[in-house]
């Protein structure tokens, strides 16, 4: 197992007015890996992902990035590990243009001018931003800007990514886009991922690992392990991507399905491994157990 | 799509004055918009004005959108012609129940505004012919307050996004049936959701604020700028301070 990059240990934080917003939440992630962490609204996910970079300091517990304490880490330091990427990209692009942008995090890093140059243009050819480096950020769309933002912080190389939202209110061709930009990067450079979405479908492509968030961990596992644990889901009006839920569907009606899809990929693969061992064709029908099954399913997703 | 009230819109434009160096281009127009305001008589006021025309003119920003900025500073300075002939004293143009005209005022109410006019002409080929974030650069360059600097171009950058966010709210009003009324609901609402938009920058604010930690900002953020003088960038501070020296020579000697 490769080293561990991330561990927090028994977290606590309170707000200033006294209600808590996180208890004894522990996590480890191990270099590589790529953690979802999932959660209500409320559930206080943003304000754990801000401990992950010192923005805000726990009342209880403790953070180690790398084995090192954050605590005890230089401003610098834990910048050039961790970065992180904002909900809103204007909140996150404050320079005058895209080009300032991006170098504004490895000036602070103390590289000099001629690195920082090729720094920022090595990030916005991997990122295909060419020609926006004099744009300012209002001139771009919302994917635009979404995606200078994840440049903004790559341009620092760090270790660990923490992304708040990365495909909310993306259009479809903006969100894959991203979803294959957030793989890359972990594939090619091997950067360790923190993201913290509502995407459910979006989750199969990104999860290596989940933890669910609600005030304190309230599970971990696969995607598999998560999806399949029906009262922790219901309890914390967490959902399942849609077609795992139309597998479930199918299933019901006498799909011999063993293996229920997690995304379209498992699901075209799926289907074929069932019509090959079926003979060329898929088998459905409508029992009287189907209608059973089909309630059960209903008030299985049913957040009332 | 939003029209943002952009000053240099017009900045990707080719003309000597957007191929000037623009630290040289402000201190030169800074310098000869100090002189043009200190001329003390009408003819060299018309002469300060006839050569900011020129300056526009080189600086090839069409004329709209020169008029469209023209036109607000000007409605400041309509009221001195008005209020200016009757509130000096000198010699009499004519009398009307009591209200005196005189010759001093209206000679004094014209200059003030043709000076105004002058020095308001001379910002466009200053500002309006570079991007407004190399000019904040610029002004770093120029050893103006990092502090200064900072917040120049932190409010360039946000009040896009503050427009952006107040016609949002406009239209949220708009669409549940408000209208612009002189009447004091009408104030009220529009209180309400100017603080709305304060509150709202706050919490933005501090958003920005914790990016800005995250990537390291040190209160002393730097950015990387590219300025040469070349000789024709020479000559034109030569042209520009020069009439601003000649017409402060002929104002005082």
């Amino acid at each position: 197992m490769n080293q561990e990059a991330i561990t927090v240990k028994n977290l606590s934080y309170k707000y200033p007015d006294g209600t808590k917003a996180l208890e004894d939440v522990n996590m480890e992630v191990y270099e590589g890996e790529r953690i979802v962490l999932v959660g209500p609204n409320g559930a206080g996910k943003t304000t754990f992902m801000l401990h992950l970079n010192g923005t805000l300091r726990g009342s209880e517990g403790q953070i180690e990035i790398f084995g090192k304490n954050l605590e005890k880490m230089k401003r610098e330091e834990i910048v050039k590990e961790v970065g992180m990427v904002f909900q809103d990209p204007d909140d996150q692009l404050f320079m005058p243009t895209i080009f300032d942008d991006i170098a504004f995090g490895p000036i602070n890093l103390g590289l000099k001018e001629d690195e920082v140059r090729e720094r920022v243009e090595k990030t916005i050819l991997s990122l295909g931003l060419s020609g926006y480096e004099d744009k300012s950020p209002h001139h771009l769309s919302f994917g635009e800007k979404k995606k200078a933002s994840l440049a903004a912080v790559m341009a620092m190389e760090p270790r660990i990514l923490v992304l708040d939202e990365p495909t909310a209110n993306l259009d479809p061709r903006s969100r894959a886009e991203l979803i294959g930009i957030i793989n890359e990067l972990n594939e090619r450079e091997g950067i360790t991922m923190v993201i913290v979405t509502h995407d459910v479908n979006a989750i199969p492509e990104l999860a290596d690992r989940i933890y669910a968030l609600n005030r304190t961990m309230i599970g971990t596992g696969t995607p598999r392990d998560i999806f399949f644990n029906g009262a922790l889901l219901k309890q914390n009006k967490l959902d399942v991507p849609d077609v795992f839920k139309l597998f479930e569907v199918l299933r019901a009606f006498g799909l011999n399905c063993e293996k229920l899809p997690l995304s379209l990929d498992e699901a075209v693969s799926g289907l074929a491994k069932i019509i090959e061992t079926e003979g060329g064709h898929i088998h459905l029908h409508i029992h009287e157990h189907t209608h059973d099954e089909i309630g059960e399913w209903r008030s299985k997703y049913e957040h009332h | 799509m939003v029209n943002y009230p952009e000053i240099d819109k017009y900045s990707s434009l080719d003309s000597p004055m957007h191929r000037f160096d623009p630290r040289a281009k402000i201190v030169a127009f800074i310098i000869l918009i100090f002189a043009v305001v200190l001329v003390p008589n009408l003819k060299l006021a018309f002469i300060a004005l006839i050569g900011a025309i020129l300056f526009l003119i080189a600086s090839k920003l069409p004329l709209r959108f020169a008029l469209q900025h023209i036109k607000w500073v000007f409605l400041f300075v309509v009221p001195f012609i008005i209020i200016m002939p009757f509130t000096v004293s000198g010699t009499e143009i004519f009398n009307f129940h009591g209200l005196t005209m005189t010759y001093e005022g209206l000679e004094y109410g014209i200059l003030v505004a043709v000076r105004a006019l002058s020095a308001v002409i001379l910002v466009l080929p200053m500002i309006a012919t570079t991007r407004f974030d190399v000019t904040i650069k610029a002004l770093g360059e120029l050893k103006m307050p990092n502090m200064l600097v900072q917040m120049f171009m932190f409010t360039y950058r946000y009040i896009f996004v503050f427009v952006v966010e107040f016609q949002r709210t406009w239209r949220a009003m708009a669409a549940r049936g408000f209208q612009l009324k002189t009447n004091l609901y009408a104030l009220k609402t529009i209180g309400r959701a100017l603080g709305m938009l304060f509150v709202r920058s706050y919490e933005r604010g501090d958003r920005v604020y914790q990016a800005l930690r995250a990537r390291g900002y040190t209160a002393k953020p730097k950015t990387l700028v590219e300025f040469k003088m070349r000789a024709s960038d020479y000559v034109w501070t030569v042209v520009i301070i020069g009439f601003a020296v000649s017409l402060l020579i002929v104002s005082f000697a």
